[in-house]
């Protein structure tokens, strides 16, 4: 069986697309549809990678992030930000929590702007895992 | 009650980003969370005879709906908001109540443009639905009078309308907790004419007396958390006269809270609040019964 890859995604289309590309290359993927969902299979089933939206309902990338990274148990699981929301954005929202108390995170191990190619983001999966 | 999460639910042409802008002073009362809700009304990409269910019309809705949250999202993102988003197609208030019992919000803000009467007649009635089955308070957003921006701070100056009533006290108690972000509330009673009849002015100034009387002590409350407010009587019929109250005041939102008559009776006779919310010039907000326990 491949590395287990969580794709967390609110977009039918992009999950889709994702599950797709990382079937290809051998993964074995696991979907959330947003970031509540999506931290209760991080926990339960310690992903060797998330690839992770950001605009969400229930729970957006940006605050599933923090709690990856600031979880002892987790925050070894590399996070692929695949969003329509800058890189820009992404880091300056992780700051200002960070600002207004939270704990500081690092940044994302690869950032990639909606839309991507296949071979794009198979790239950066490989990058990763490999 | 905090309002911590709130549901901006737009069309784009009713309720925009300077509308949500202006709601961010709420972040002093702990709002944390926006979730920005757009319905695509099932009728603009359902079957049509030779066409079919329109799926690349509801993509072209979705993705320019997208491209309007993304760009609002990361204004709020780079404040340290929390931010989420649902584009839905289907029944505008089977939608907005789905999202709300999803992401237990606090607070519903719809959007009313200004708009020709036969327009609004149509429009009118998702608004009308939003209020008639709401369990949280629903804020009602429009242009000011003579207007076209919206206000830089709607929770500025409050017209809060009573009657004493379990669903007046709720209002009250909601406004309470918003010391800081509210700077003056006018506490409102429209006496009915029929209440004013007496055979001489001392009977009919008693009653203005006793009504005052009771405002003020509902003043008092406010002030005790820091809120100046000021004590109205006025007379006539209750839609009428809030209004005119409001502009009295110069009120940048009415506040009233709605009790939990009998379907059937708000379908057919409406209600002040429902009203209110519905034909008022000003922004309106209402603090709906508590739910059912």
């Amino acid at each position: 069986m491949g590395k287990k890859v969580l794709v967390v995604d609110d977009d039918p289309d992009v999950r889709l697309f994702s599950v797709t590309v990382l079937e290809e290359h051998g993964y074995t993927p696991l979907e959330a549809t947003d970031g509540e969902q999506g931290l209760a299979i991080v926990k339960s089933e310690q992903p060797d990678l998330v690839i992770l939206d950001v605009l969400m309902p229930k729970e957006s990338g940006v605050r599933l992030f923090r709690h990856i990274k600031t979880d002892p148990k987790l925050q070894k699981i590399p996070v692929i930000i695949l969003s329509g929301i800058t890189q820009k954005s992404f880091l300056r929202s992780q700051k200002a929590l960070t600002e207004f108390g939270g704990a500081a995170v690092p940044e994302p191990e690869a950032y990639l702007e909606k839309p991507v190619e296949p071979e794009e983001l198979a790239t950066a999966i490989r990058n990763l895992l490999h | 009650m905090n309002i911590k999460k709130l549901l901006f639910v737009t069309k784009f042409d009713d309720l925009s980003f300077d509308a949500l802008q202006s709601l961010l002073v709420l972040r002093k009362a702990s709002l944390n969370h926006v979730v920005f809700v757009n319905v695509i009304e099932r009728e603009k990409v359902s079957m049509h005879r030779g066409l079919g269910y329109q799926k690349i019309e509801e993509i072209r809705l979705r993705e320019t709906a997208n491209i309007r949250f993304i760009d609002w999202a990361e204004t709020l993102f780079e404040q340290g908001m929390e931010v989420g988003v649902y584009i839905v197609v289907g029944n505008m208030v089977r939608q907005v109540f789905d999202a709300a019992r999803k992401e237990e919000a606090d607070l519903i803000v719809v959007g009313r443009s200004r708009k020709r009467f036969i327009d609004q007649l149509y429009s009118g009635s998702d608004v009308t639905e939003v209020l008639r089955q709401a369990s949280i308070p629903v804020l009602v957003y429009k242009p000011m009078p003579d207007k076209i921006e919206v206000l830089d701070r709607p929770f500025e100056r409050i017209l809060l309308a009573t009657d004493w009533s379990p669903a007046s006290l709720r209002a009250e108690a909601y406004l309470r907790p918003l010391n800081g972000i509210v700077e003056q509330v006018h506490v409102v009673h429209v006496a009915q004419e029929k209440d004013l009849k007496g055979d001489n002015s001392m009977t009919v100034q008693k009653v203005r007396k006793a009504a005052r009387e009771k405002l003020e002590e509902i003043c008092d409350r406010f002030a005790g958390v820091g809120i100046d407010a000021r004590a109205h009587v006025y007379v006539g019929d209750p839609i009428k006269e809030i209004e005119r109250a409001a502009k009295d005041c110069q009120a940048t939102l009415i506040v009233l809270g709605s009790s939990a008559k009998q379907e059937w009776v708000e379908r057919f006779l409406g209600s002040v609040p429902q009203n209110i919310a519905e034909k008022s010039d000003y922004p309106t907000l209402i603090v709906p019964p508590p739910k059912p326990s």
